[in-house]
């Protein structure tokens, strides 16, 4: 092996060279080691869901494709789901299984299809081939943004169309009906109608894979605008595998089309619905075709078949049944008439995009909403919620100064919320407290007081709400007389301020500013727009009206007060202003104009006032809603004067977000489309953030001023937390250069909690806790793999009080101390003594954590404190510190004699056998071991309803274990009864000592005599270390 | 399937600073050729491997393997020695913390002990063609830190639930010294059916020529090997189901 070794440390010291030029090379997994994000939800309002699908087998698997949180796979027949596609981008248009291989091969077309304003984007087609495990990015769809059908040929899995519905805010040729027969390697377009008009469904005959139905839609988007249909929109059919396609339109509507949807009955497939938009009124709805669309009658134009095309076009239909057809909607509807006529779905989460029955069953069907999936056992009737989906799409989240502290924000459709970052048992449903209705967008707490604002849509509605008195005043800003009309975002912006806690901001086109919490408003500002009347449409949807407000444009829609000076004001617009007061809003300048390379017009979505400076700002723009996917990102030193690029190459897709670190200027985070970057040089390199961090949509990001813990709101996975950062603030390049590095170990509390934990079900989503564990950090320059490596902690004299488990990994590991020791040695006996499981909690104090490495030996020092809420006095913990070891060391001493007795009495027992003269000494020793043994030990029964009475090691234990886990000193109670115990011990060594003067005595002499080998006791300390 | 993993994972290598590997099957011969090598991976009949598992207080372990897919993990709780589970090549059972009395596993995890035995001793690489399973490249990625190959291996189907399923898993081979340092497989059973388990090997130190892991996480339950013991004497009573 030598030369192998002196292979491998050549290589080691070519990996040592000395890093170029004092840079973080380090990027990635590499540098962020074992920081591992905590997702904590929540699931009880989950999320919007966009495309479901069953395996068509096997009843227990189902698939639920989701708008921003990813692909999530049932194996329990819905009624719990994992997801199987955190590695990639979370918002999903169709997922299809592999009729061919469905155990195996599944099908992920991105980008979600039901084209709301706030929309995520997707980037291609995704194979995996192990059901998930590993995907296989499929080439050809890079520009494809939203794919809105994937059909497999039944018989042949390596042909497959795909249907792409394209961009939704721009023109594009990448839409169509797409084709491959050699499994994904090429594709043909095969259908296509123009740049404005893609695919909104794809269907192929369940029984003749040559036939095809496509239906086509023109439809765009702007941030102002949508418009829905045009002379371009149709439903096309194939019968030859895709070579032709033929309009289907005899029993149309006349005009102009715009979205739709289209079903074929799996139980006869010459039955087919289409739900179709349409110029007038009375001939949108359901039209119903039994000849394969040859032909078609319209059906149904109630409300719930014609509402909202553009976001509610999926029917199904009831695998057994032509009949029963089932439409998505705002409420969901269902027919069992072919049609006809219609009701509605049982009470769930408005807004169904998908429906799917179970194949053997029709009465079973799963739903998917805009607030997750659920279940119903009873067709439709009766509905329940999947509860492990946290999908929660947060638009914006703050944190407040609680500790615990809390998080704050607004969902899609879902209302306001906050909830604990930390709760006993872990974070559940029962932790959030709902704050706000309709859609919820920003949530900020008041600085000082049990106060939250909250908003709805448009602000419609603007809450001060009492978190304490559990009471809501509106106090939404309003015109007054000579005032313009307002304009809100749809996502209105609001802000509080470092300086005075009663202080809120509101943004419509003007900054509004109240001093006494929203009682009374004072408008700051011109209007801070470009007042673009293009931009000021009334009404938007197209051949469908859609004015819902989510459209207005020309708002404010960020607003930063400078932490450092008040009188510094920031607004950012959603038409590309960055406006700057430096005197409260006296005189504004758009200092938009200094920045080079950015296009004009594109929307600020955020600017974060830095606490480094009142000159010093950052600005997040970003243009995807006229389909530009790029970040742009900037920093000013100098009130706006200039600007200077902080994106790079490593960051691919449009940034929403930009948090600061309040101490290091060269530590910010960045929350984009495709998830979390990280860049500890002021923006010279980003690394993407992956451990256990989804790339997910992130809305929005706050720092935690305590905590240090990083905070995203996300558009599809809820919210998800770094737990204290302050480790980048340390990275510098002279520590990267060491092989190991300690970083300094916060002290650590040890939290004086023993409560009972939550209610969550089996089935329930319940978010991890942070822990109250010390964290001990580390840089390993390199893996280590060879040879062996430990950490202990030690006391500052040498004694080791706890053994951990090292982190291994390069970059930085982090390793927890619950604060534990060591657990009393039991004595043997025939069950288990419970209590004996129990450690001792180390004293506070200074320790010390050795990590060693080979020969080679690395410390450093930290300190461990009691809970400073603590009402328990020195004293109390001293006595509770000091009867802990005493109880222990007394279980220890039990230990010891009943290993003396066991030892005893085999020798005794095999002497007997040996040679029936020991008896006479050697029955007489049994007999009284086994009489005291019997009262020290339980020595029949078992661990459950067979149990023995217990004794005194049990009684010992039990009581050990209630003194040692708490933190006073024992009552009185306890006292009396360790007297009890104590007493019972020593009575029991002095009946010991007098079986060993006596018959023990005797035993040995016959030993002796016999020629015989005398017992060898073990010391108590050797017995104690003996691992048996 | 975790316990049948925990026996089946002695693995070793030992270094050669090769290149670059090109396919699976490389990775592996490299992984063999330099590390004590597949003559010697072949000699060896049988494990042991002495443990300690800390659960807030140590637990002593014993896990004993046969190249036959005979198995015993015992352990040591308050002076009792349990055996956790075993399998003695035909049964497979383990002992109920309750009655504290040995019990059948349920048919079809036998059936899976049986079908698997020795397939995976002391890898399921060695020998892995005549063993009847296949592997593929599935690339390369960062794991702790370091680029490692990923290699998938595909064994016999296993039955769950009354279905078949299939039997997989990747190890990440570090890519300096062609090390298993992690692998993932997914739950086919139980609460967490359908996550991913991962295991993670570390602290790579030779026995008697071959390099085994003495550190060792089972999603997220560090075991601490002290010693293991090649080709041990072994009392064939300790994988038998006792009689009550």
């Amino acid at each position: 092996m030598k030369t192998k070794q002196l292979l491998l440390g050549l290589c080691l010291a070519t990996l040592a060279i000395p890093l170029q030029a004092q840079e973080i090379t380090l990027k990635g997994k590499e540098l962020f080691g074992d920081i591992t994000a905590r997702q904590i939800g929540p699931a009880l309002m989950s999320g919007r869901i966009i495309d479901m699908e069953t395996h068509p087998k096997n009843a227990q698997v189902i698939y639920t494709g989701t708008a921003g949180g990813g692909v999530w796979k049932s194996q329990d027949g819905g009624a719990s789901y994992t997801p199987i596609f955190d590695d990639h981008i979370q918002s999903i248009g169709q997922v299809a299984i592999d009729p061919t291989d469905p155990d195996q091969t599944v099908w992920v077309g991105t980008g979600e299809i039901w084209t709301r304003n706030s929309v995520s984007v997707g980037d291609g087609l995704y194979r995996t081939k192990d059901s998930g495990a590993n995907w296989e990015y499929i080439k050809g769809f890079e520009n494809s943004e939203r794919i809105s059908g994937i059909e497999i040929h039944p018989k042949d899995g390596n042909t497959v169309y795909v249907g792409v519905l394209g961009s939704l805010w721009n023109d594009s040729k990448d839409r169509g009906v797409y084709k491959t027969i050699d499994g994904g390697k090429t594709w043909e377009k095969i259908l296509y109608v123009n740049e404005k008009t893609g695919v909104a469904d794809l269907v192929m005959d369940p029984t003749n894979p040559n036939i095809l139905y496509a239906s086509m839609w023109e439809h765009r988007r702007t941030a102002w605008d949508f418009n829905s249909g045009g002379i371009n929109s149709g439903l096309h059919k194939s019968t030859d595998g895709g070579k032709t396609w033929q309009k289907i339109h005899n029993g149309f509507p006349e005009g102009q089309l715009g979205r739709i949807g289209v079903a074929v009955s799996p139980s006869n497939p010459k039955i087919v619905y289409a739900v179709i938009e349409s110029e007038k009124d009375e001939d949108k709805g359901l039209y119903r075709s039994e000849d394969g669309g040859a032909s078609w009658k319209h059906t149904n134009g109630d409300f719930s078949l014609t509402v909202r095309p553009f976001y509610f076009s999926r029917i199904v239909v009831d695998p057994k049944n032509p009949d029963v057809v089932v439409k998505g909607g705002l409420s969901g509807s269902i027919s069992r008439d072919g049609g006809n006529t219609f009701k509605t779905l049982g009470n769930m989460h408005s807004d169904i995009h998908d429906i799917v029955f179970d194949i053997n069953n029709s009465d079973v069907m799963h739903v998917g909403t805009d607030g997750g999936v659920y279940r119903s056992w009873n067709g439709g009737t009766t509905m329940e919620i999947v509860s492990n989906l946290p999908l929660s799409q947060f638009y914006q989240i703050s944190v407040d100064n609680a500790e615990p502290y809390r998080i704050y924000g607004g969902l899609q459709d879902n209302g306001s919320w906050y909830g604990p970052s930390s709760s006993p048992g872990g974070i559940e449903a029962r932790d959030w407290v709902r704050v706000g209705v309709g859609d919820g967008f920003r949530v900020l707490p008041h600085p000082t007081k049990e106060i939250l604002y909250s908003e709805m849509q448009g602000a419609d509605n603007v809450w001060r709400y009492d978190m304490e008195r559990n009471y809501t005043k509106n106090v939404k800003p309003l015109p007054a007389k000579g005032s313009a009309d307002l304009r809100f975002n749809w996502n209105p912006p609001m802000a509080t301020s470092a300086h005075q806690p009663d202080r809120f901001y509101m943004g419509s086109q003007f900054l509004h500013v109240s001093e006494d919490m929203g009682d009374t408003w004072k408008v700051i500002s011109p209007d801070l727009t470009t007042n673009d009347p293009s931009k000021q449409k009334k009404n938007s949807g197209g051949l469908s009206a859609d004015n819902s407000g989510a459209e207005t444009h020309t708002t404010i829609f960020t607003i930063a007060e400078s932490p450092v000076d008040q009188k510094v004001i920031w607004v950012g617009t959603d038409d590309g202003n960055v406006q700057v007061t430096k005197n409260g809003g006296k005189n504004w300048e758009n200092v938009v104009k200094n920045i080079s390379g950015l296009p004009t017009n594109t929307w600020v979505y955020h600017i974060e006032a830095s606490v480094h400076g009142a000159g010093i700002a950052y600005a997040v723009f970003e243009g995807h809603a006229r389909g530009d996917m790029k970040p742009y990102v900037y920093k000013t030193t100098d009130y706006g004067k200039t600007w200077k690029s902080i994106v790079t190459d490593d960051i691919p897709i449009f940034a929403r977000n930009l948090q600061e670190d309040y101490e290091n200027e060269d530590l910010l985070f960045l929350g984009t489309e495709k998830g979390l970057y990280i860049t500890v040089d002021g923006g010279k390199k980003w690394s993407h953030f992956t451990n256990n961090f989804p790339p997910t949509a992130i809305h929005f990001l706050d720092l935690q001023k305590k905590t240090n813990d990083l905070v995203a709101g996300t558009h599809g996975r809820g919210v998800i937390i770094i737990d204290d950062i302050s480790i980048l603030r340390q990275i510098k390049p002279e520590i990267i250069d060491k092989n190991v590095h300690f970083f300094p170990t916060k002290t650590g509390i040890m939290v004086e909690e023993g409560g009972f934990g939550g209610n969550a079900t089996e089935l329930e989503f319940v978010g991890p806790n942070p822990g109250t564990s010390l964290k001990i950090k580390y840089y390993l320059k390199k893996r280590h793999t060879f040879g062996k490596m430990t950490l202990t902690i030690e006391d500052l004299e040498g004694n080791e009080v706890a053994t951990l488990s090292p982190g291994k990994s390069k970059g930085i590991n982090i390793v927890s101390w619950n604060y534990t020791t060591k657990a009393p040695k039991l004595a043997a006996a025939k069950t288990f003594a419970f209590g004996g499981f129990t450690s001792l909690r180390a004293k506070a104090g200074t320790y010390k954590a050795i990590l060693k490495k080979g020969k080679e030996r690395y410390e450093t020092t930290f300190e461990i404190k009691n809970d400073p809420k603590s009402f328990i006095t020195d004293a109390e913990r001293a006595e509770q510190f000091t009867i802990s070891n005493q109880l222990f060391d007394i279980q220890e001493d039990l230990a010891y004699m009943v290993y003396q007795i066991n030892l005893m009495t085999t020798k005794a027992t095999d002497a007997i056998k040996k040679d029936t003269k020991a008896t006479k000494t050697a029955q007489p020793l049994i007999d009284e071991l086994n009489t005291l043994k019997n009262t020290l030990v339980v020595t029949t029964g078992d661990n459950y309803v067979g149990t023995a009475p217990p004794q005194l090691r049990e009684k010992l234990s039990t009581l050990y274990s209630d003194v040692a886990v708490n933190f006073e000193a024992p009552s009185a109670a306890q006292k009396d009864n360790i007297k009890l115990l104590s007493d019972r011990f020593k009575t029991a060594q002095t009946d010991f000592e007098k079986i060993k003067a006596k018959q023990f005595s005797k035993f040995s002499k016959y030993l002796e005599k016999a020629g015989e080998q005398t017992i060898e006791f073990k010391s108590k300390e050797a017995f104690i270390d003996l691992k048996e | 399937m975790k316990t049948i993993k925990l026996f089946a994972l002695a693995i070793i290598f030992s270094f050669a600073v090769t290149t670059q590997a090109q396919t699976a099957e490389e990775i592996v011969a490299n992984y063999f050729e330099n590390t004590g090598g597949e003559e010697a991976w072949n000699k060896l009949e049988s494990l042991q491997m002495n443990a300690v598992v800390n659960q807030g207080f140590d637990i002593p372990v014993t896990i004993i393997q046969t190249k036959d897919g005979r198995q015993a993990i015992k352990i040591n709780l308050q002076g009792q020695e349990i055996t956790q589970l075993a399998f003695d090549g035909e049964v497979a059972w383990v002992t109920n913390f309750q009655t504290q009395k040995a019990e059948k596993m349920d048919s079809e995890t036998i059936e899976t002990f049986k079908k698997l035995a020795g397939k995976a001793f002391p890898s399921p690489f060695l020998n892995y063609k005549e063993k009847g399973h296949t592997i593929a490249l599935l690339g390369e990625e960062i794991i702790d830190g370091t680029n490692t190959f990923k290699v998938e291996i595909t064994m016999d189907p296993i039955i769950v639930d009354g279905k078949e399923v299939e039997n997989k898993s990747v190890y990440y081979f570090e890519d300096e010294n062609f090390v298993p340092i992690q692998t993932a497989s997914e739950v086919t059973q139980g609460p967490t059916k359908g996550q991913t388990a991962k295991e993670s090997f570390s602290d790579y130190t030779e026995v008697d020529g071959l390099y085994f892991p003495f550190a060792i996480t089972f999603g997220g339950q560090p075991v601490d090997i002290k010693s293991i013991e090649v080709n041990p004497e072994i009392d064939d009573s300790v994988f038998k189901m006792p009689t009550q």
